[in-house]
């Protein structure tokens, strides 16, 4: 009953949470005033942007899983397809939306939380129109928003491994790792309460706070799964 | 946030009297769509009880989210049936690690109150003291909101799958993928009801019902799923006629009705 694979499923559950809780505030998030371009980052909450890239990294993880075995490199390749494919679909949904932004409602680029992007070093502050708070996804914030979804598809993949390697079928852990995305992503949003641009903005600051949460619902969650699986 | 903000929505009902009715419903529900499988009643009755829950959990969503979350009242609903899918499993597959297989209809859907209960409890303390909400009734709206979500999700996946017994509970909700379904059809119905009527003229009567009428039409998508007609019959006509209610209810609180040709034309 007592087995050290079981242990290490555990803390490999908890990490993935405190990885997906971290992404969280890397990804552009500009809620309802980005959706009208008056505010930085992809018009809408936090929670449904997060959960997009994460789904499509679990997607990603699941389907490697189904090609590699649980070797470490077979888990190496499982992350790493996890990231990819969140990326993608953070990158997809941030361009399109930028092209829409720029061409559609012909708004410029441009941060709020700096004065210069720290990537590209442009001037920022010139090209926000009086009484917004930014428009569109910037190049800090495009970039930050890619770290965000390599660390959420890791953290998905990792959580799919564990749950992979405590022998449920992929359905069955597929749920769950759904239900366990969905509590550390919502537990960062209200840590961030509402918007938040990236790497660059005040918010991040509050990550601390998030992933320790995190870590132990994660913890709590850890402890559930083991008792299913025993 | 513009609406509610103080959190001092007018209640027709008490939350708890609600909820307790709500959960209460969802639990017999529970116990009957696997108990009366072989009369081919589980997703008519299972079905109709459960969905009691999914108004219980909209009424807690409505005085949770009127304090202001912040992030939309989305986020809660998510949460709600985040906590919920994992007690729900939980729920079904611990008895089977002790060794209580043949017992699990009997323990199940207690089993899942109780881990629900717990799951949200620690959620909710985590989400005040380091994450920092300022709502002060978090922890027992997120316990509320977890409870409801878990009995939800399993009762919507017992009366597709018309047993709680492990094998077959996995097997026909789990891999079918139907509990995917439920996951966003409970939650819709769970964050729908509020986050379409807030604002400042909401009524707690107009956000019950709707509540009413998004807990029918889950039902009738589970129906429809099973192909169960009687179900889907009895589900969707309850649903019209709640539904219509509601309709009438929000023209009649409304300041004005304007159908689109009637729109004053411009003077030239």
């Amino acid at each position: 009953m007592f087995d050290i694979n079981l242990i290490i499923s555990l803390l490999e559950i908890t990490i993935a949470g405190a990885i997906i809780n971290a992404s969280v505030y890397f990804i552009p998030v500009g809620g309802a005033p980005a959706a009208m371009a008056t505010s930085t980052g992809v018009g809408t909450g936090t929670t449904q942007l997060a959960a997009g890239a994460g789904f499509t990294g679990l997607l990603a993880a699941a389907i490697m899983a189904s090609k590699v075995g649980l070797t470490p490199e077979g888990i190496a390749l499982i992350l790493l397809s996890g990231a990819i494919g969140s990326m993608i679909m953070l990158g997809v949904t941030m361009l399109i939306g930028q092209l829409i932004y720029v061409f559609g409602v012909g708004v410029v680029p441009a941060a709020d939380k700096c004065e210069i992007d720290p990537i590209t070093k442009d001037p920022q502050k010139p090209y926000i129109t009086p009484g917004t708070t930014g428009h569109g996804i910037p190049t800090v914030c495009f970039i930050s928003g890619l770290i965000g979804a390599t660390l959420g598809g890791i953290g998905g993949g990792l959580a799919y491994v564990a749950l992979i390697s405590l022998g449920f079928s992929p359905a069955v852990a597929g749920t769950i790792a759904i239900g366990f995305f969905f509590i550390n992503a919502v537990l960062a949003s209200y840590n961030i309460g509402g918007t938040i641009e990236g790497f660059h903005d005040p918010k991040f600051k509050k990550m601390p706070n998030g992933v320790i949460a995190s870590t132990i619902a994660s913890f709590v969650c850890g402890i559930i799964i083991i008792l299913m699986a025993l | 946030m513009s609406h509610g903000g103080g959190g001092h929505a007018a209640e027709l009902f008490p939350e708890e009297q609600i909820f307790g009715v709500g959960i209460g419903l969802a639990l017999i529900g529970c116990y009957l769509s696997h108990f009366l499988e072989p009369y081919g009643l589980s997703m008519l009755i299972g079905g109709l009880l459960v969905s009691a829950a999914c108004v219980a959990g909209a009424n807690t969503v409505r005085k949770v989210a009127s304090y202001g979350l912040g992030t939309g009242v989305p986020s809660i609903g998510m949460l709600s049936l985040g906590m919920g899918t994992i007690s729900a499993i939980a729920g079904v597959l611990i008895p089977k690690s002790f060794g209580l297989t043949s017992y699990t209809p009997y323990i199940a859907p207690i089993l899942t109150l109780i881990i629900s209960a717990i799951v949200g409890f620690i959620v909710g303390r985590l989400t005040v003291n380091p994450v920092g909400m300022k709502i002060p009734i978090m922890v027992r709206s997120m316990t509320f909101i977890s409870i409801a979500g878990a009995m939800a999700l399993l009762g919507f996946s017992a009366a597709y799958a018309g047993s709680l017994m492990p094998n077959i509970f996995v097997n026909n909700a789990l891999n079918s993928g139907i509990m995917a379904v439920a996951f966003i059809v409970a939650g819709i119905a769970i964050l729908h009801p509020f986050n379409a009527c807030l604002g400042p003229d909401e009524s707690h009567k107009r956000t019950l019902t709707l509540a009413v009428a998004c807990g029918l039409l889950s039902w009738f998508i589970f129906s429809v799923i099973k192909l169960d007609l009687i179900s889907i019959v009895i589900s969707i006509v309850l649903w019209a006629i709640v539904y219509l209610k509601y309709v009438k209810m929000s023209f009649k609180d409304a300041c004005c009705v304007l159908h689109t040709p009637e729109i004053p034309k411009k003077e030239e």
